[in-house]
């Protein structure tokens, strides 16, 4: 009973959850309608590249739902309808054109309430304030408001400049014209799960909270894995006050069709009985660390995992629980449903630390067979592109690191309640509230392979994620990992008030000159990176 | 589910232990068998009202110099309801800086009250309030007052209000004042001395306040403080005024023990001195505990040779040596980590002393947790060396806490 925070938290939401909604207003631009409760968890529409290329029209806008939920989407126009979120499908070395209108209105919570008010005022800008100058330039920087937007690409391994992956001086305003991303796969790519999301500095939050976010799947033949049953299940979190401290009414939602909190009528995952099938699962939450089971009856089943963060592993390994952080993706084979069974899909909960989030067990969908082959057919698949070359970060165990860094989370608070300042900091640096013009961290150059341990000095778990690459996990608590994994997402768990405090080290590859530009590193729980809990890494040319 | 298991063992808990706490009897003070005047230590329980009503919790200070300890005693519910949280450097019970005091005063955040106990009687005598635009409901209501006026600042309608004391500790409000930071932040603390009121903002700002005439007349030296201009990681935030009203020191939210201390012997504040009291996160060495993460809370001792500073996000107490004469203030002593820190309480906040002379002797520090408690150090300090040592009894445990103490009281009180 140490969590008293959390436990707060919980009782307060003990007693909002049962609230209904606010009232909706009528409000334009409307998203598309929702799925309501008990619905079937329906994949998301697949966009396909063709002829090795992938051409998407996103609107992003927002609306209230009739939920009372303020709804962030990505829209694409399919036959005449508004479809959300699509799932976009490309083969290594495919080109991605995706040009994203800004259509957001009326947002509403103009800051979150964690940042203090000097650090609002300083947390705001953009690059280096240009914006002002040239306001017709979205690659410039400037001042970033509710209304501004822009897009990462959630582990791909390519350039973070403007118009490709780059999210500290690229911001779209509501009503520019539509902005273009163009950028190729890399053709030694992993196939696998990624994803995309706004990271608007200050509003990242608000809007994934909203639901802004899509898979991508980057197209690869597996024998374990084809003429499978493949679902796509992204897991999403909304909040009615994305930033309150106080949790409020809130929900996971699996493609969008809400899980109740604490009971009701859940989701339904239609499974084909005495077949396997093939799920993949992203955690587009803003907080949640899932610690995902699946039961057929009461028997907890054997998931056989064959990727992480989008990265095949070397041995399909199976696993009755999967750990998936915010941000994080797990692929993996389900079991034959059998015949005359039921079974559910549930989170056990994870122990954020006694100042952390809540993050109950929770009951999120029930798995039903289906029937008549309703969802049971396979996703459209086309033989992979052959990879060109090793794959990427091919030999990075091996690797001897140029350079040992040390980092460290940590927080600093005015309260029980915050507002709170969120720090990632080099050992040696002083702590620092991340801003937008800041100059970086951590320079480090093409073909630089460096080892990090990132301690966790805060009572509350946080979730480092890095741009532009995937790194090794080679030790976890200084101990060194016997397999180590690519992840580009990893929990790190709050530390106890006593002991060393818990750390992972990492090998970061930045041997790709592709990758040579500035970019971030920072928590995933989206609203510590809002509030500061981030900061830059230059990795200038090899000469 | 092991959140749900702890949340309903946690509720059993508190309902069990809050019908004990219906059922006992007041402290008994100054009886034949103990010559001695007892030391009291009060919290307020900060109940929530999803939990109930708010409450305040006496202990009695024994045990021996070298072991000493808190006993329960008892609990009185005060009506209103708390918020179970807060702000570290908001005062959320006060009285009189005399051994004579009569009158507590404790608010009560969630229903936005002034709820007067009267101390030998440990009866509430009344619940007060200030306008309808008066609320502490997030972070709490501060409390601060002289023998004439009661002063709460509220802290989510950025007001604070003012209440003539009246005999049998009745309050009758008399008008509220809006207030701000310079950069537009909420009030996190205050603390008065004669005339001179002093705030603190969550933007980095401070200022003071004329209260000749009751009512807060701003003085016009709102100001960022020296160590946020530094540093915006440093905020001011609780307050204490020397006994001779001469110095005003801000213990700061910050990274590391920071403290400032602004000469208001003039009426007004003068730009502030900034004194860091440890290594801080960046001379630390690897896996090593620093000595101390946010430095909220700030209390003189007794005879101000000490100043005590809780670490609120480390579980430690630091102490300064603090020099009246000049408010200078030079690096002093870090206790250990204080037993239960992160299981079951997450942060320290407020503090007092036991004795109201010399370095105080015992200090105790609220803890805010689930159950919350009151860790108990000795003191000892030596020409330029001290100690804080948790003792063998410590932490008493607050039976009566549905969301966390952050403010303490002890009675009598230090005499200024």
């Amino acid at each position: 009973m140490h969590d008293v925070v959390k436990f707060l938290r919980i009782v307060l939401l003990g007693g909002l959850c049962g609230c209904a909604p606010v009232g909706a207003s009528a409000q334009l631009p409307v998203c598309p309608p929702r799925p309501p409760l008990q619905s079937v968890v329906v994949n998301p529409l697949d966009l396909f590249s063709q002829n090795g290329v992938l051409n998407v029209d996103l609107t992003l806008q927002n609306a209230v739902g009739s939920d009372g939920y303020m709804h962030y989407c990505y829209v694409y126009v399919n036959q005449g309808q508004q479809v959300e979120a699509p799932t976009l499908r490309l083969n290594p070395g495919d080109q991605l054109i995706l040009n994203l209108t800004n259509n957001i209105r009326a947002p509403y919570d103009r800051y979150p309430p964690k940042i203090s008010y000097a650090q609002k005022i300083k947390a705001m800008h953009m690059g280096h304030m240009h914006k002002a100058e040239t306001p017709s330039d979205p690659c410039d920087g400037g001042m970033v408001g509710p209304s501004s937007t822009n897009l990462h690409f959630h582990g791909l391994n390519i350039s973070p400049t403007c118009h490709q992956d780059e999210v500290i001086k690229t911001i779209i305003e509501s009503g520019d014209p539509p902005f273009q991303f163009n950028t190729q796969i890399p053709a030694n790519d992993q196939p696998g799960m990624y994803w995309y999301h706004p990271h608007p500095h200050g509003f990242t939050t608000t809007q994934v909270n909203g639901g802004a976010s899509g898979a991508l799947i980057i197209e690869g033949s597996n024998p374990l894995t084809d003429g499978l049953t493949e679902h796509v299940i992204v897991i999403r979190q909304e909040f009615m006050n994305a930033n309150s401290w106080l949790p409020g009414p809130n929900s996971l939602t699996l493609n969008f069709v809400p899980v109740p909190p604490l009971h009701g009528p859940l989701p339904i995952i239609k499974a084909q009985t005495g077949k396997q099938e093939f799920w993949r699962v992203l955690n587009a939450s803003t907080q949640a660390f899932l610690t995902l089971q699946l039961e057929y009856g009461d028997t907890v089943q054997p998931l056989e995992v064959i990727a992480l963060d989008g990265v095949p592993l070397q041995m399909p390994t199976n696993y009755t629980t999967l750990s998936v952080p915010p941000a994080g993706r797990v692929e993996f084979i389900v079991p034959p449903l059998p015949s005359g069974t039921t079974g559910t899909l549930l989170t056990l909960g994870y122990d954020t630390g006694p100042v952390g989030n809540p993050n109950p067990a929770q009951v999120m969908a029930k798995i039903e067979p289906a029937m008549n082959g309703m969802q049971s057919k396979p996703s459209p698949r086309r033989a992979a592109a052959t990879p060109i070359g090793a794959k990427r970060f091919a030999g990075l165990k091996l690797q001897t690191p140029t350079a040992q860094r040390s980092l460290y989370f940590s927080e600093e608070t005015v309260g029980t309640n915050g507002p709170t300042s969120y720090f990632i900091t080099v050992k040696g640096q002083r702590p620092h509230v991340f801003h937008m013009d800041d100059p970086p961290a951590i320079t480090t150059k093409v073909g630089a392979v460096e080892d990090w341990t990132i301690e966790n000095r805060a009572g509350e778990a946080h979730a480092f994620h890095i741009h532009q690459l995937h790194f090794l996990v080679m030790a976890i608590n200084g101990v060194p990992v016997p397999n180590p994994v690519l992840q580009d997402t990893i929990t790190i768990p709050n530390w106890t008030g006593s002991g060393p405090y818990p750390s992972v080290t990492l090998r970061m590859d930045f041997r790709d000159p592709n990758i040579a530009g500035t970019f971030v590193y920072h928590c995933h729980i989206l609203d510590h990176e809002d509030a500061g809990m981030m900061a830059k890494i230059q990795v200038n040319p090899a000469n | 589910m092991k959140m749900y298991l702890r949340l309903l063992l946690t509720v059993a808990f508190i309902v069990a232990v809050a019908a004990a706490g219906v059922a006992g009897s007041p402290p008994q003070k100054g009886s034949a068998a103990d010559p001695a005047p007892a030391t009291y230590v009060i919290t307020n329980d900060d109940a929530s009202a999803l939990l109930g009503q708010n409450s305040i919790s006496f202990f009695q200070a024994g045990g021996t110099p070298s072991a000493p300890s808190l006993t329960y005693q008892t609990t009185l519910f005060i009506g209103g309801t708390g918020i179970g949280g807060g702000f570290f450097g908001t005062s959320r019970l006060n009285s009189l800086p005399d051994s004579g005091a009569q009158c507590l005063y404790v608010s009560d955040a969630g229903s936005g009250a002034v709820v007067a106990v009267n101390l030998q009687t440990q009866q509430a005598a009344g619940t007060f309030f200030g306008s309808e635009n008066d609320a502490g409901t997030t972070n709490g209501i501060g409390l601060g007052l002289n023998a004439n006026y009661l002063y709460a600042s509220f802290t989510d309608s950025n007001t604070i209000g003012t209440f003539t004391i009246l005999p049998g500790c009745q309050l009758s409000f008399v008008n509220d004042v809006s207030v701000g930071g310079l950069n537009g932040g909420t009030i996190y603390a205050m603390a008065l001395s004669g005339n001179i009121l002093v705030v603190s903002y969550a933007d980095g700002s401070i200022e003071s306040f004329n209260i000749g005439a009751g009512t807060p007349v701003p003085n016009g030296d709102a100001q960022n403080s020296t160590g946020y201009v530094i540093d915006y990681n440093n905020l001011p935030d609780g307050i204490d005024i020397s006994q001779n009203g001469h110095y005003a020191i801000f213990g700061d939210a910050a990274v590391s023990p920071v403290v400032e201390v602004s000469d208001i012997s003039s009426g007004k504040l003068k730009p502030t001195t900034v004194y860091r009291l440890g290594a801080g996160p960046t001379a630390v060495a690897p896996n090593a505990v620093v000595s101390g993460v946010n430095s909220s809370n700030v209390r003189l001792s007794p005879d101000e040779s000490l100043l005590f500073i809780s670490n609120n996000q480390s579980g430690t107490v630091t102490a300064g040596f603090f020099n009246p004469a000049t408010g200078s203030i030079s690096p002093g002593c870090t206790s250990a980590t204080l037993s239960g820190f992160y299981s079951p309480w997450a942060y320290v906040a407020s503090m007092v002393t036991e004795n109201t002379s010399g370095n105080g002797g015992v200090l105790y520090v609220a803890e805010f947790g689930v159950p919350s408690s009151i860790g108990i150090l000795t003191i000892t300090s030596t020409g330029g060396t001290c100690r804080l040592a948790e003792s063998i009894n410590s932490p008493a445990v607050d039976p009566i806490t549905s969301g966390g103490v952050l403010s303490i009281w002890a009675y009598p009180p230090r005499p200024f």
